[in-house]
């Protein structure tokens, strides 16, 4: 086994980027995480009082309670994004073989994520927005590639974050996550040939550089219009 | 030679034998209640006690099993239906991105299949004149995916409507539907798109637009599509009393409209 791993390429040759280069709907990419950031300022004070109160210690500014749900915000969006990914390749069934367990097995996981994480926010958790996988999930090669990037982008990402987390038990809850994406990382990268742990140290992704990535794959989308206000014009 | 290698394997298992037992001794040592363990290291009883979690983890959330599960794709690009997945296939219909009323143009999906070249394509029941054509599209022409796990039965000869959640009536109303001259057309279709708050009492207080179309009122404005709606005539209920619309008391329609996604799949019969 061991020798097996030292034969594999370190890193995947596939970046998100690449996934879809059409740039159709980066206007929209950008609304969300705008709208997102938003209302976060808006509802955190309102909704997510609870949250606040929990993450505070006597000591810590309310000001430092906000910047982690900001944090927990954020990484709801990344658990969405994931959870949606593998929901959608479970319930299209195209992807099948080896693979077959696995949007079955990490989706169940990423929804317990998103439900603790919006349970912790209470209002204030930003909504889901809307995914267009265009495709990646009844795609079995495409699908193991986008798994191996998101999974290792949300692993950089709580990276990141841990230092700026103020709250000791939101640092924990972050760590007990991120361990577990760490592990779906390792588990994707090596059914994808590459090596679970290419370096000794990794290195973390900051949220600018995280959200690029997201947004250069075109997943996170408007949500589709279906309710009107215009006259029926219907037979009758 | 041979003498000299005996004794000095002799000396070998003695010296192991010794070194073993500095070892177990020590191990034993280390282990005992009386060694001294992580906790009396120095330092140690200054670390904080480790902190509890923010969030209650719940156990992994499966997905919901049901085979009452229909898809539904929004159309991204305009794009020519066609009979087969392939780009060389007959044109069925052309497929705009929004309908009339400016909504998504929804299309259901049935299937999926891959040409030659390896693109993926999807099977789509589609909106058009005569009712029940499906049509294949290329994947990439569409965009986000919705599932419902509803299915709206209207029973012509009752006349009666009936939702079905994972394949259990939730809901079930006396309906109006088209006279003889006016039938409501049979088949399979789905629901396009959902009106609110417009300013037209004949349709009552909600519309759900459909799939299906008059195929005798095919000069209707914006096309004969046969709608789903409330009504400013309730007596008239059941009975075959409109142009092949299917009407509701208001409190069903809103009812209705409580319990039924966009893109559920209607069945006429």
């Amino acid at each position: 086994m061991a020798s097996n791993l030292e034969q594999l390429p370190s890193t995947s040759d596939l970046t998100l980027g690449e996934l879809d280069r059409d740039g159709a709907i980066r206007e929209t990419v950008e609304r969300v995480s705008g709208e997102s950031r938003a209302t976060f300022l808006e509802k955190a004070v309102v909704g997510g009082a609870a949250l606040l109160g929990a993450l505070a210690a006597p000591a810590a500014s309310r000001a430092a309670a906000k910047s982690d749900v900001a944090i927990l915000n954020y990484a709801l969006t990344l658990e969405y994004l994931q959870a949606a990914f593998y929901t959608e390749t479970e319930r299209l069934g195209a992807v099948g073989g080896e693979l077959k367990r696995v949007p079955r097995q990490l989706g169940a996981v990423e929804r317990a994520h998103v439900a603790a994480i919006k349970a912790a926010l209470g209002q204030a958790a930003v909504k889901r927005p809307a995914f267009d996988f265009r495709g990646v999930t009844e795609d079995q090669t495409k699908f193991l590639k986008t798994a191996v990037a998101f999974e290792d982008l949300a692993v950089a990402a709580y990276k990141a974050q841990a230092a700026r987390i103020k709250s000791p038990a939101l640092l924990a809850a972050a760590i007990s996550i991120h361990s577990v994406e760490a592990r779906h990382a390792a588990w994707m990268r090596f059914l994808a040939g590459v090596k679970p742990a290419a370096t000794p140290f990794d290195q973390g992704k900051p949220i600018a550089e995280v959200k690029a990535i997201a947004a250069s794959t075109h997943f996170i989308v408007a949500r589709p219009k279906k309710t009107s206000t215009k006259n029926p014009n219907y037979t009758g | 030679m041979a003498k000299g290698d005996g004794g000095q394997r002799r000396v070998g298992r003695a010296l192991g034998l010794a070194t073993a037992a500095i070892a177990a001794a020590a191990i034993a040592v280390l282990f005992s209640s009386r060694s001294p363990s992580l906790s009396s290291v120095e330092g140690a009883q200054a670390l904080p006690a480790s902190s509890s979690s923010a969030l209650t983890v719940p156990l992994p959330v499966r997905l919901r099993r049901s085979a009452a599960v229909a898809y539904w794709a929004s159309v991204r690009r305009a794009v020519t239906a066609r009979t087969s997945p392939s780009h060389g296939a007959r044109a069925v219909e052309r497929l705009a991105t929004t309908t009339p009323e400016g909504t998504a143009n929804l299309v259901l999906a049935l299937g999926r299949a891959r040409d030659r070249a390896g693109r993926l394509w999807i099977h789509v029941r589609l909106p058009v004149l005569p009712n029940g054509r499906t049509g294949w599209v290329p994947r990439r022409a569409l965009g986000v995916y919705g599932v419902v796990h509803t299915h709206l039965l209207i029973d012509l000869e009752r006349p009666r409507a009936t939702l079905l959640r994972d394949g259990r009536p939730i809901f079930s109303a006396p309906i109006g539907v088209g006279r003889p001259e006016w039938p409501t057309p049979k088949g399979e279709f789905y629901i396009r798109v959902r009106l609110t708050r417009y300013r037209s009492p004949f349709y009552g207080p909600l519309a759900f637009g459909t799939s299906a179309r008059s195929s005798v009122l095919t000069d209707w404005p914006g096309g004969g599509f046969v709608g789903i709606h409330g009504t400013d005539q309730p007596d008239l209920l059941p009975g075959r009393v409109s142009h092949g619309c299917i009407r509701l008391r208001n409190q069903d329609i809103l009812e209705l409209g409580r319990l039924m996604p966009v893109g559920t799949p209607v069945t006429i019969r």
